[in-house]
């Protein structure tokens, strides 16, 4: 066959070559062939050796250009022009040949035959075992800047993400206790572009309490966005929805966010649930809260008035939290008039207005810092 | 008459491999389609590129005398370069195919010459005169007058004139059937076996399989109405052919050296073979027949690297060893 091949390479320029090579393994997926055949399909359409290598699975075979099966002795050599056989995995497919330089029918045979062995090896011998969606390893790995990127994106794919669709998007999980994970993003469900669908204040319900699946159940969840269905939500910091290789910062971005929630109770009031892409400059405020800093007088004041009374958090966070003091006593859970009372006894301890808009302006700042001060 | 049956499928690997060479090689053929035939490429894919295989073989090309009245015939000798002269080695003589049209003596000798090398021979791959330029007999005549030249000078060439195998594909199939039937009926000198490989036997072409495969595969229906009506010109499919034309007329199929058929079960052929060798079965004869499931015709010459094609090949090779105990 060395001859036939040789013969259809002098014959054909590439591109006639590639939709031979394109036919050929067509052909061969649609009458159900064997790995061998696709694996000798490479050999023979390339004039060299083809081997196929799956750790995963166990299989091991190298047929050689006459047709023949002859397994190998020695380790593939990493200089042969290999495809994985899922993206940004290790080189399965082999070709054993020094490469000269890229070839543009090298590449076709690879890429039609490793995606045909894929799926006879899915349909016959299972999918490679599922790796949990959350195994931590996998996903630190995704989440590690300095990870090289066909790594990183092994680990995304193990995951369940198909890093195979450009237009995958997916999100770093900061969640107060345990270790991060990463969902996939749905444009039509972004929680970005959904304007207020983060809960206003503590309570809130997230994502987060849906978990990753792995690859046995395809469709990784999608934008699993807040204002879900859980009742209560852990803490839990949002990245901003990304490419799988910016996921690292996606997951800085989701740290930072975390810094800016509150538990949701009295003594802590805030958002448990806090979405990167919301905080917009104010996440700059991050960096002025360093550890080991003096707390800011505001944010001391804050304190001490919130020693004075039991409401005092609570009605200070409804206020800045909320658009009218009429919304505040609502959100707050009083009637306007106490509402007007407790916030005086509250501007008379913090030495200022919190009904005008700088006043106002100011308590968010406090509380603010307060929440990053806690969460250093 | 009944609707024709659907063919069988090609085997996989095969139907793969048709996909690079349909470009080249088209399942029909027309009468004016030749001379491109001819230029084209398809039959070169037959063709062997060192015919020495890495200095084996000392390779020769030889003219000698033709049939009576007519042009030399041309020769190609391929012998065992480390062969010792004075142990004289077994001879394949050997047809190439080309459906009576196309070709030359180089296209699929690398099968012999593979044979050859494996158990110690000469091949000696006769050219002949093609139709319809040389209608019958001139392709056979050639056929013939080489054999002769073959056995009276095989010891010059190395070969053991005793020890002469017949292999042919296709057309040289047929035509090495015929050349037995001819030795036979002339009582010509004696050869030891007839290897045939999916031989064009039969000018009448109304097998089923002939109608299976119409539109197909490698050389269908069309095709081998065009090459017959070469060979045979208003005579085909008449009530008077010749047998040392199309041997699947012969009335009488005893008396012949032991055969080796094979034919693929996607081809015209099929059908013409399994019953060549059915009726020398019956006849008394020696044969061994095998029908090789979704081999499309010639598939171990086009697409030597499939399973099929290593078993079918595997097997004409035990063949001969048997025959020639080597």
């Amino acid at each position: 066959m060395k001859e036939l091949a040789g013969r259809l390479a002098a014959l054909d320029p590439d591109a006639g070559a590639a939709v031979r090579v394109i036919a050929y393994f067509d052909r061969l997926a649609e009458t159900r062939a064997g790995v061998e055949a696709l694996v000798r399909g490479a050999a023979v359409l390339a004039g060299c050796p083809a081997r196929l290598v799956d750790a995963e699975r166990r299989v091991v075979l190298r047929v050689e250009p006459d047709g023949r099966r002859r397994d190998p002795a020695a380790e593939p050599d990493p200089g042969w022009p290999s495809a994985p056989l899922v993206p940004g995995g290790p080189g399965a497919l082999w070709l054993e040949r020094a490469q000269a330089g890229p070839s543009v029918v090298d590449a076709v045979i690879l890429e039609r035959a490793a995606a045909a062995v894929r799926s006879v090896l899915d349909r016959t011998r299972g999918r490679a075992p599922a790796a949990p969606a959350e195994d931590p390893a996998l996903v630190e790995t995704v989440l590690d800047a300095t990870a090289p990127e066909p790594v990183r994106l092994h680990a995304a794919r193990r995951l369940g993400l198909d890093t195979a669709d450009p237009a995958l998007r997916a999100r770093a999980l900061a969640p107060a206790e345990g270790p991060p994970r990463i969902v996939a993003a749905q444009e039509t469900a972004d929680v970005t572009r959904s304007g207020n669908t983060l809960p206003a204040h503590g309570g809130g319900a997230a994502a987060p309490g849906r978990r990753g699946t792995g690859p046995a159940h395809p469709g990784f969840p999608g934008d699993a966005g807040p204002g879900g269905d859980a009742v209560r939500s852990e803490r839990l910091g949002i990245g901003p929805a990304v490419p799988v290789l910016d996921l690292p910062r996606s997951w800085a971005a989701a740290r930072l966010a975390l810094r800016f929630t509150g538990e949701g109770d009295g003594l802590d009031p805030g958002q448990r649930v806090v979405c990167a892409d919301e905080l917009g400059a104010i996440g700059l405020l991050a960096d002025l809260v360093v550890p080991g800093a003096q707390p800011h007088p505001d944010v001391r004041a804050v304190e001490t008035a919130a020693a004075d009374a039991p409401w005092m958090l609570r009605t200070l966070h409804a206020v800045a939290a909320t658009g009218s003091l009429r919304a505040a006593a609502a959100e707050a859970g009083v009637h306007h008039s106490t509402l007007q009372t407790r916030l005086a006894h509250a501007e008379h301890l913090l030495g200022w207005p919190v009904r005008t808009p700088q006043g106002r302006f100011r308590l968010q700042l406090a509380l603010t810092l307060r929440h990053l001060i806690r969460r250093n | 008459m009944s609707p024709t049956p659907p063919p069988p499928p090609f085997d996989p690997e095969l139907a793969a491999s048709l996909e690079l060479i349909k470009d080249m090689i088209s399942p029909g053929l027309s009468m004016d389609e030749i001379p491109a035939a001819r230029q084209g490429a398809g039959i070169e894919l037959l063709g062997r590129l060192d015919l020495s295989m890495g200095g084996a073989f000392a390779v020769e090309d030889r003219t000698v005398p033709g049939p009576q009245g007519a042009p030399d015939v041309s020769l190609l000798i391929c012998r065992p370069a480390s062969a010792d002269p004075a142990e004289p080695l077994p001879v394949i003589y050997h047809v190439h195919g080309g459906g009576m049209v196309l070709g030359d003596n180089r296209a699929g000798v690398d099968g012999p010459l593979a044979w050859a090398y494996e158990l110690g021979a000469v091949v000696v791959s006769v050219e002949y005169r093609l139709a319809p330029e040389h209608p019958h007999p001139a392709p056979i005549d050639d056929v013939y007058a080489g054999l002769l030249w073959t056995v009276r000078h095989a010891k010059e060439i190395g070969g053991d004139p005793d020890r002469i195998v017949l292999a042919g594909a296709s057309a040289g199939g047929g035509l090495t059937a015929a050349l037995a039937l001819l030795l036979r009926d002339r009582q010509g000198p004696p050869v030891i076996g007839q290897l045939l490989m999916c031989p064009m036997l039969d000018d009448r072409n109304d097998t089923v399989s002939s109608h299976q495969m119409a539109g197909l595969g490698v050389w269908d229906r069309t095709a081998n109405e065009t090459g017959w009506t070469a060979l045979l010109g208003e005579h085909r499919g008449g009530p008077d052919v010749s047998p040392y034309a199309a041997p699947a007329r012969a009335s009488d199929l005893s008396g012949l050296p032991p055969a080796f058929l094979d034919v693929g079960s996607a081809e015209t052929f099929r059908d013409e073979v399994v019953a060549y060798a059915s009726r020398i079965w019956q006849s008394g004869g020696i044969a061994e027949l095998h029908v090789w499931p979704g081999g499309f015709h010639g598939f171990d010459g086009f697409a030597p690297q499939a399973p099929l094609s290593q078993a079918a090949r595997a097997a004409q090779l035990d063949w001969l060893r048997r025959l020639l105990a080597r």
